[in-house]
């Protein structure tokens, strides 16, 4: 690492970091922070359907969301969903990466095309699933059937636990394989002298797994925590278009009921006060997150 | 770029697409539907084209959306400022659209179409509240139990008629792997539907009192719910995720034996093998202490949302041509054997009953006609329409009841009370 | 390193188990979309197709304006794909090569841009949109694209610049060149095979969006894949060949970009920016 004298940081010529952060941030403060600015205002009103005018109503949103069930039921289960696509998917992205981080014929095209899922859009992925999973025409009852798993068609939404285990290993079907090449990454930014300092010491797989893989992981996984969390507390138009939140609510995670609430119930100021709670959950969640797990490392 | 316009249809349609426009003044109307099926979308484009070439000074085109993002859409074009001239709409979404949009009563407009074409009332009930009506009518459409022949014929089971002949051929038909009865239990609008049909034929049909208090909660309602828990237990085991398709995919696979639908017969035509003598269609069963069977019935209407009186005019005119027999025929057999017709000169159009489908399924077509005699609308019964419907429809509140039932085991009277409780939230 | 026995079984088992989770449904649908519909939906399915027909490949394309979706998608990702790359390119040289006032700050709040449901900005979005006269155009789609892309683009750049030792640029400044030319001749190839995981990233990030596509998009012929799919789909009947058809011809063509883009993206991210 270069010695923190000499690094070309003397280049910041005043202006230039920030004429070069400028796009990206007039970017993002214009799609974003205007569009919450006004999800603040509306969440201040009594707005009924989008576009008709209320009159201020001061925190009675806020207070309605609060008391109301629905909304804390639906944070519960937005917790299951976050909470078990992060396991599901951290399980599989470690092992997938893991097995491709080995040398064997066929290797280089196995890292490309095991992304293959996550390529693939959303409204796609819904279509396969409901078709594979439905119990007339689709393949995947028989073939448990025929694997003597199960002896009579499943309904894989049919019940709130069994449509959350299905949702969430859907969703993860898609994104494991992303994290996978991104935890590979890492991984191979592992010199190779590494291992073999540790194998002379006689150090065994597993020992040398968690003695030199894992710390080294760590950081990427951290990010991909956070940035995963946050990414999947949003997922949507997954949820919507498989079960609609249902069976009798059980899969009606926040971004749901914001929906529900904004275009079924015709309530747009509770939608928007539900908005400004759940942002302001996940940026809490997010800053926490990053605090305590994150190793306190420094900048190249 | 500047093209004379020629009196074929097709190049009018490729010139509009390439944005061309004819040297003089034209209105450009934009018509909202939510017929997104690729061959809907066709057969309304040929009369968008027959139109457009027969009146050069207007130039109708549309942009089909679909029912699980207008709700969204609407009310966000209009406060935008830019909503569609002619909106297609059920009539519970006419309540949604009135709340965010000054709309201009089309009474006369319907007046002057009934005097000419004859409207069956009851397609134009539901638009008609508040002084006003709100959209004309343009086509209806009915729930039926539909049913394979053979497959009752096999099991000796008659097409049931009541309530316990229902039961009891479900019963007998579940076995084999064989679906007796696909009933849905999603909350969808598909539930929402199937609820209602097996509510009204349980003398269940009033959502409102007449003074706007939700009636939802009583005995009639419980019992319905409870027969429904009774028949669902002979349904598929996915039936919880089900929309219209999947009970279509169910009966032309021959998987289920019956269905409640609107209409199977393209479906069972393509993929089901087409054999019209063994495609069953019956009302939907009733109560064992009632007379006769009922149903839900869909009136579907257009919406005239333009504030510019050319616009408006404009939309009229295509509105007028629509419904002329020989077109109406055409229209109506987009989907042959779903929408039928609300006009008396429509009913006997030639293009109708001479369309292929209509042709192989005719005895089916009469019946589906006869069953929709006797449909009603939930919310839109009683003669009072009250706005809380369009809330209460778009949550699918019927339908959330019934998971409530179905799925987590509630007792019928504990969830119709908490169906009818969140009713009147919504009234708020 | 030499594998035992037991690693060599457990490495095929794993892989056999990746292969058939990834490829498996992958199969299942490219087959049954040449079935006949009888085949698609009997209730005993087969893995190998029986029957063979094109006929919901040529409903597809007689029937919907697929090709306009295709074109429209691609449009929209690759545009989406290059203000991508540049905007996070040079943000990621002020952030990772440059110091400056509030450099932690900003960073930190760019991150945060998830934690906003994007449920929460489609309505706001929309009506600024339709104040601008962006409402139904391809622009819209591209300017959204780009805002979601953007800081997981900027937290990659990160890795990217990390791998590039300082000293190359310090020998170009030794050298006399200017900012601008140790950017051109320094810089971007260097980074090139990250800025090329980046233009995947945000390129697949766009081809799959939905969400916004479906509010902001009104006319037919502006439409994305995945919403003009999601039309098809249809409300009240499914025909599921027609729409395995259409699966199919949406996974393809990412499918054939990807044999050519593919390596870069995968060796971008784990190969870093020196080798």
């Amino acid at each position: 690492m270069t010695p923190k004298t000499l690094r070309p940081a003397r280049r910041s010529a005043g202006l230039l970091p920030y004429l070069l952060i400028a796009p990206a941030l007039g970017l993002l403060a214009a799609t974003l922070v205007i569009p919450i600015v006004s999800a603040v205002d509306i969440s201040l009103h009594d707005i009924r359907v989008i576009g008709a005018a209320g009159p201020f109503s001061g925190a009675d949103n806020y207070l309605r969301v609060l008391a109301d069930p629905t909304f804390w039921a639906a944070l519960g289960t937005s917790a299951v969903w976050v909470v078990g696509n992060a396991l599901v998917q951290t399980l599989l992205a470690v092992i997938a990466a893991l097995v491709l981080d080995q040398r064997f014929p066929g290797v280089r095209i196995a890292r490309v095309w095991i992304i293959l899922t996550w390529i693939v859009p959303t409204v796609v992925i819904v279509i396969i699933w409901r078709w594979l999973l439905s119990p007339s025409g689709g393949l995947v009852n028989p073939l448990l059937i025929q694997l003597g798993l199960i002896d009579r068609p499943v309904g894989f939404f049919a019940s709130g636990p069994m449509a959350m285990t299905s949702l969430i290993l859907i969703n993860s079907w898609r994104w494991f394989p992303f994290v996978a090449v991104m935890l590979l990454a890492a991984l191979q930014r592992i010199p190779a002298d590494v291992y073999e300092a540790a194998a002379v010491d006689g150090a065994n797989p597993l020992q040398r797994f968690f003695a030199i893989t894992w710390p080294l992981l760590k950081p990427t996984l951290l990010v991909l925590t956070v940035m995963g969390t946050l990414l999947s507390f949003n997922v949507f138009d997954v949820i919507w278009l498989l079960t609609a939140g249902g069976p009798a609510g059980a899969t009606r995670t926040l971004p749901v009921l914001i929906y529900e609430t904004a275009f079924k119930a015709y309530r747009m100021g509770d939608a928007a006060a539900m908005s400004v709670i759940a942002s302001l959950l996940m940026i809490g969640l997010a800053v926490m997150l990053l605090e305590t797990l994150a190793p306190k490392e420094k900048r190249s | 770029m500047s093209l004379k316009p020629t009196l074929l249809a097709g190049a009018l349609a490729l010139a509009g697409a390439f944005g061309a426009a004819p040297s003089y003044a034209q209105t450009e109307v934009k018509l909202w539907h939510m017929e997104q099926p690729p061959h809907r979308v066709a057969r309304i484009q040929e009369l968008i084209d027959a139109f457009n070439a027969a009146n050069p000074d207007i130039k109708v085109v549309q942009e089909p959306q679909s029912w699980d993002q207008v709700y969204a859409k609407v009310p966000a074009a209009i406060a935008a400022g830019n909503p569609p001239d002619m909106l297609f709409a059920i009539p519970d979404f006419t309540t949604v659209v009135r709340k965010v949009d000054q709309l201009e009563s089309v009474a006369d407009f319907v007046k002057e179409l009934d005097a000419e074409h004859g409207f069956v009332p009851a397609a134009v009930e539901p638009y008609s509240y508040d002084g006003g009506v709100w959209a004309v009518p343009l086509y209806n459409m009915a729930l039926s139990l539909w049913y394979n022949k053979k497959m009752l014929d096999d099991a000796g089971v008659a097409p049931p008629k009541t309530w316990s002949e229902w039961k009891a051929a479900a019963q007998t038909l579940s076995k084999d792997g064989i679906v007796g009865v696909g009933l849905p239990a999603n909350k969808q609008l598909y539930t929402d539907q199937t609820t209602y049909a097996v509510m009204v034929n349980n003398g269940a049909s009033d959502l409102f009192n007449a003074d706007g208090s939700i009636a939802f909660d009583n005995e009639k309602t419980v019992g319905a719910y409870d027969f429904y828990k009774d028949l669902y237990q002979y349904s598929s085991p996915d039936a919880a995720n089900w929309t219209w398709g999947e009970a279509e995919a169910c009966f032309s696979s021959e998987t289920c034996a019956m269905i409640l639908q609107f209409t199977v017969i393209s479906t069972y035509d393509a993929q089901g093998g087409g054999d019209a003598a063994n495609l069953g269609v019956a009302p939907v069963p009733h109560a064992d202490d009632q007379a006769d069977s009922s149903t839900i019935a869909y009136s579907n209407g257009v919406m005239f949302l333009s504030k510019d009186p050319a616009k408006r005019e404009a939309s009229k005119k295509f509105i007028r041509f629509l419904l002329q027999p020989d077109n109406y025929g055409k229209f109506l057999t987009m989907e042959p054997g779903l929408f039928l017709p609300v006009t008396k000169d429509g009913a006997a159009a030639g293009t109708f009953w001479s369309d292929p489908l209509v042709v192989k399924y005719k005895s089916q077509v009469e019946q589906m006609i006869k069953n929709a005699d006797r449909g009603m609308l939930f919310g839109f019964t009683g003669g009072h329409v009250f706005p809380a419907i369009g809330a209460i429809s778009a949550q699918n509140m019927l339908a959330e009841t019934l998971q409530k039932v179905v799925i987590n085991g509630s007792d019928a009277a504990t969830a119709v009370k908490e169906g009818a409780a969140a009713m009147t939230e919504a009234t708020k | 390193m030499k594998r035992g026995l037991a690693g060599t079984a457990a490495l095929l088992l794993g892989l056999l188990v990746l292969a058939l989770v990834v490829l498996f449904p992958m199969w299942a649908v490219l087959s049954s979309s040449i079935k006949l519909p009888r085949e698609i939906i009997h209730r005993i399915p087969t893995y190998f197709p029986k029957s063979f027909t094109l006929q919901h490949y040529q409903k597809l394309l007689a029937t919907s304006d697929f090709p306009a979706y295709f074109g429209n998608s691609l449009v929209v990702a690759l545009l989406s794909a290059a203000i991508t790359v540049a905007l996070a390119t040079l943000a990621g040289y002020a952030f990772f090569r440059l110091e400056f006032r509030g450099r932690e700050l900003i960073y930190r709040m760019v991150m945060v841009a998830y934690a906003f449901p994007s449920i929460v900005i489609l309505i706001p979005i929309y009506l600024m949109f339709a104040k601008l006269g962006l409402i139904d155009t391809r622009t819209a789609l591209v300017i959204v694209n780009v805002t979601f892309a953007l800081p997981f683009s900027i937290w990659m750049m990160r890795t990217f610049f990390a791998a590039l030792p300082h000293e190359l640029e310090e020998a170009a400044a030794i050298d006399g060149a200017s900012l601008f030319e140790t950017a051109r001749y320094v810089l971007v190839p260097l980074l090139g095979p990250g800025m090329a995981s980046i233009a995947v990233f945000a390129f697949v990030s766009s081809w799959t969006e939905y969400l916004f596509a479906s509010v902001l998009i009104l006319s037919d012929a502006k439409r994305t894949i995945p919403v003009g799919l999601s039309g098809i789909i249809g409300q009240y009947q499914i025909d599921w060949g027609l729409l395995l058809a259409g699966a199919s011809l949406s996974i393809l063509p990412v499918v054939v970009f990807f044999a050519f883009v593919g390596r870069f993206f995968v060796s971008g991210l784990t190969e870093g920016a020196v080798k």
